[in-house]
């Protein structure tokens, strides 16, 4: 059969068979081998072997990294660490199942809570891996507990960072919140080098830039006997603290929108037209983000979740609303580049408006006369902009409510951003799979119907209104290559005329937005009063919500630097009820920039550091 | 034709399955003792081998054999989309995302050689003779998928590799004095290669090989595996420390406990009995192994059973030598015992390529 068939075919190896044989006999020497060696291990040098593995037992236990702290734009701290004890079990250690119910007893906790804290965890998790029982224990707790640990090598106490808000809940929803380590948290690559028991970034900034917050653990080594008890320690892998983060909100102009915003439902943002940085971004109601933080009871989670004020929304970023008149500033626009309005033409508004056999009325009663486009803006004149909606027609309102950043997400760096609806008649015979009616441009035009739009894709439209079509991106972090300006396709010969008009709706005395009015401070802007439900027909004899109540404007007139978006729900009349919440905001910028170099004088809260925990 | 081979499975091979099922139980008990999730994911991938066992079962070995090539081509192809565009992961790269699992293709590889080698030393089903160019074809269809494999890095499987050429080698027979010129220039020029081979190496695997040299040399760094291994496996005892007493597995001392080093972690649980017990069930597998082949008139049921026994049996022997410190760590995973989806999927399909051979040799 093979080459050397001929003089070795009479031999012990002498065909394939034959060597197949040999190799059968190799394994059984290898396996010789195998079983020797095991012997002189396992039985002839056992003892060694166990003493070797009984006494020298290097513990090694995960020490937790302090997270980064989280400053606005002058290095107030917003967020930063304080001290939490927490239990910690290593299964792998207990000896007596019954262990966990004496601690328990301790602590004063039920033994049942306990075991489901780590449930989860303990089946993916190697036994060695310490997994935290109870956290946020007292001090009394603590020193019941410790009486006991001696005996008890399975348990340790050890101190755990816990985020501290010295504002409060300020910026609740935009700083988000840290919560525990769960299963989920493991598949991500992020996350898989963290001990249990750490906290990770659920929302927000925290969650967002977790990376950069979060640091590398440390690890504690220690040498101990067989019966757990620390013989010396040896080097320890000291823990890499986060990174901080300096955010581009400005603390005084936060508190001021929180506070104006008061216990209404709404949201408010401010942003720097010029780069995009946020110098607000508010939502109410808020939640405690200290109290989310902790292990909080599933009674209290569930009622937050389900509580009909939704205080876990960031309405800023998620809340999506039809515009209202604000929109009218986007249908100017398409008029102006479709070529089918002009400025000085005079219009008559008779109070109603006719589309088929739907009649739309104005929000005056009996019209606003003979106008033009200058005081159809200052005014708000519903006719004027139905008018104007049906000669443009949607599917020119809604290019340039895109233009404009509509319909998309803003990039903006928080997770979870949601992004309004621009319905033209694609979007209609995609999504409802019915035709366009005419009856439907109407309302689009003066920002209502299938128009949906959140606060801060309002704000950055101002944005691109003061800075005559440029655009720029909103965001939070605070770095010196700041984001550039990129120019949309939108005119900017067109932009001196609405800006005029916006001026008017502030500064004239019959202007919708007049209560925004500053003496010191050129506001320009527009108001909103968006119906939430139809006022007429058959919802006439229904007890209503109000309506939306916004204001979108910017200052200073000349140079702008500032854009203030502010929603409330079911708040009423724009003008009056979102705007002086705007006006307190311009205000306040207007005394940081009046007032050179100007970090707050009241000291910072101090920052624990890493040596204090 | 699945109720056939079904039966005549459990008629005439009960032990054989008894075997499996028992080796496949032990498995499963050591991994969820390390980590229970561990156990259920590796119960899937049983589920998953037994599949394409089942699947390697339904097509007669002479048509899997004949195209060995296509499917050593499809492999080999799938080695560079690995190169170009594999998962890292741990510093090394060696899967590829298919959906929302990853496939490790080097271990395939190991079936698609054996497939291909038996194909390739053949003609018709008659034994091809040996000549220098068929010598040398074989050897460049191993060293190029194994320096691929190496080059990712993982040595262990480019090693078992060139051992399955090896077995092919040994089975045709080579002439004695071409071994003896091997054997004296080997020697020759052995400082020269072991240069080459040495500069070639990454750093890890050279300190491997340093600790192999001296393993106490540094207990925490450079044998610290092989240390860690023998002292799991010494504490084990007579009858082990039970399935919740195994400490060095507990404190995470021994890197790798799930994967090659399952077997120090088996040892430390069921002590020197256990590990008599294993042994006799994985003697059994090869002694099936070369019973297949001998029992077998056919030349290429022949060549495809004994590069199977060659891969179970030298992968088996060189993880037990590594985990008790007889060889360098070189990252063989142990047929059967390691965790992990790929490797599972070939020990199984490779039991199966034996059935196979035995089911349709007998028609």
């Amino acid at each position: 059969m093979a080459l050397d068939s001929r003089s070795l075919k009479k031999s012990l190896l002498g065909t394939p068979r034959a060597r197949l044989r040999g190799l059968l006999f190799l394994f059984w020497v290898g396996l010789s081998v195998v079983i020797i060696r095991l012997y002189v291990i396992q039985v002839i040098k056992h003892g060694h072997y166990l003493a070797l593995a009984r006494e020298n037992i290097v513990k090694s236990t995960p020490i937790p990294p302090l997270r980064g702290e989280i400053t606005d734009r002058n290095g107030v701290v917003l967020v930063h660490n304080g001290p939490n004890f927490a239990l910690f079990e290593v299964r792998g250690e207990v000896r007596d199942p019954r262990e966990i119910s004496w601690v328990a007893t301790d602590l004063g906790i039920p033994v049942d809570r306990l075991r489901r804290s780590f449930r989860n965890l303990g089946f993916v998790l190697p036994p060695h891996v310490p997994l935290p029982l109870a956290t946020g224990l007292s001090m009394a707790q603590v020193g019941r507990v410790n009486m006991d640990l001696y005996r008890l090598p399975g348990f340790f106490i050890q101190v755990m960072p816990k985020r501290i808000y010295p504002e409060n809940n300020l910026a609740a929803h935009l700083l988000g919140y840290v919560g525990s380590f769960t299963t989920d948290d493991l598949k991500s690559s992020l996350y898989r080098h963290l001990p249990p028991g750490t906290g990770v970034g659920k929302s927000g900034i925290e969650k967002e830039y977790d990376a950069l917050l979060q640091g590398t653990p440390g690890l504690r080594r220690q040498l101990v006997n067989s019966h757990g008890t620390m013989i010396k320690n040896l080097k320890n892998k000291p823990p890499g603290e986060g990174q901080s983060l300096r955010l581009t909100i400005d603390v005084r102009l936060q508190s001021v929108a929180e506070r104006m915003l008061g216990a209404r439902r709404g949201a408010v943002v401010a942003l720097d037209p010029r780069n995009g940085e946020i110098l607000a971004l508010a939502s109410h109601p808020a939640y405690s983000p200290g109290e989310l933080s902790q292990a909080m009871s599933t009674a209290r989670w569930n009622a937050l979740v389900r509580a009909p004020e939704h205080p876990l929304t960031d309405r800023a970023i998620q809340g999506l609303y039809p515009p209202g008149s604000v929109f009218k500033i986007v249908t100017t626009m398409a008029g102006l580049m479709e070529h089918k309005l002009d400025p000085e033409k005079s219009f008559r508004c008779g109070g109603t408006f006719r589309v088929g056999s739907v009649i739309f009325h104005d929000w005056k009663k009996g019209g606003h006369g003979t106008i033009h486009l200058h005081k159809a803006i200052e005014q708000s004149c519903d006719i004027f902009f139905y008018t104007l909606g049906m000669k443009v027609g949607p599917d020119a309102i809604a290019r340039v409510s895109r233009l404009f950043g509509l319909g998309s997400k803003t990039g903006i760096d928080l997770p979870a951003e949601l992004s309004g609806t621009v319905p033209d008649r694609a979007w209609k015979k995609k999504y409802l799979h019915a035709p366009w009616y005419p009856g439907e441009t109407p309302p689009m035009a003066i920002g209502q119907g299938f128009l949906t739009v959140t606060p801060l894709e309002m704000a950055r439209l101002m944005g691109v209104v003061a800075m005559d079509g440029k655009i720029a991106t909103p965001h939070l972090r605070l770095d010196e290559s700041s984001k550039m300006l990129v120019s949309t396709s939108l005119p900017v010969q067109d932009f001196p005329i609405v800006k005029a008009d916006l001026r008017d709706v502030v500064a004239a005395p019959h202007g919708t937005g007049h209560p925004v009015n500053l003496s010191f401070f050129a506001v320009a802007g527009k108001t909103g009063t968006a119906q939430v439900v139809s006022n007429r027909g058959a919802n006439k004899l229904i007890k209503r919500p109000r309506a939306d109540s916004w204001f979108v404007g910017f200052g200073p007139f000349e140079a702008p630097s500032i854009v203030v978006s502010v929603l409330i729900e079911n708040g009423g009349d724009g003008g009056d009820v979102a705007g002086p919440v705007a006006r307190e905001i311009f205000r306040m910028y207007y005394v940081i920039h009046a007032t050179p170099s100007s970090p707050r004088t009241t000291s910072p809260p101090v920052a624990t550091s890493g040596s204090s925990l | 034709m699945i109720p056939q081979i079904g039966a005549y499975i459990l008629k005439v091979h009960p032990v054989f399955i008894g075997v499996l099922g028992a080796v496949i139980g032990i498995d499963l008990l050591t991994l969820f003792s390390v980590v229970p999730y561990l156990a259920m994911k590796q119960g899937m991938w049983v589920a998953v081998g037994l599949s394409v066992a089942v699947g390697i079962l339904m097509v007669p070995y002479t048509i899997l054999v004949k195209n060995g090539r296509v499917i050593y081509a499809v492999v080999l192809a799938l080695l560079l989309v690995v190169v170009l565009a594999g998962h890292q992961s741990h510093g090394a790269k060696r899967w590829i995302g298919v959906g929302w699992f990853q496939i490790q293709p080097s271990e395939f590889m190991i079936l698609a050689l054996i497939l291909f080698l038996t194909a390739y030393f053949l003609r018709d089903g008659k034994d091809l003779p040996m000549t220098p160019s068929l010598f040398l074809g074989g050897a460049f269809a191993t060293v190029l998928p194994a320096v691929l494999i190496a080059r990712q890095p993982d040595l262990g499987t480019a090693v078992e590799l060139s051992i399955i050429f090896s077995v092919y080698v040994l089975l045709k027979g080579i002439p004695s004095r071409v071994v003896t010129i091997f054997v004296l220039g080997g020697l020759a020029f052995f400082p020269v290669v072991w240069e080459v081979v040495w500069t070639h190496l990454h750093e890890f695997q050279k300190d491997r090989i340093r600790a192999f040299i001296d393993p106490s040399s540094d207990p925490s760094g450079l044998g610290y595996h092989t240390i860690q291994s023998i002292v799991a496996v010494g504490s084990g005892g007579w009858f082990g420390q039970g399935l919740s007493g195994a400490t060095q597995v507990r404190y995470q001392f021994l890197p790798g406990a799930h994967t090659d080093f399952v077997f120090a972690v088996f040892t430390e649980e069921w002590g020197f009995a256990g590990g008599l017990l294993f042994l006799g069930l994985i003697a059994y597998l090869v002694w099936f192994a070369s019973r297949t082949a001998l029992e077998c008139r056919d030349p290429v049921g022949f060549y495809l059973a004994s590069g199977v026994m060659g891969f179970l049996l030298f992968s088996f022997l060189i993880n037990a030598l590594m985990v008790l410190g007889v060889l360098p760590v070189v990252g063989v995973p142990m047929p059967l015992m390691s965790y992990g989806g790929s490797a599972m999927i070939i020990s199984l399909g490779s039991l199966a390529l034996l059935l196979n051979v035995r089911f349709y040799s007998k028609r």
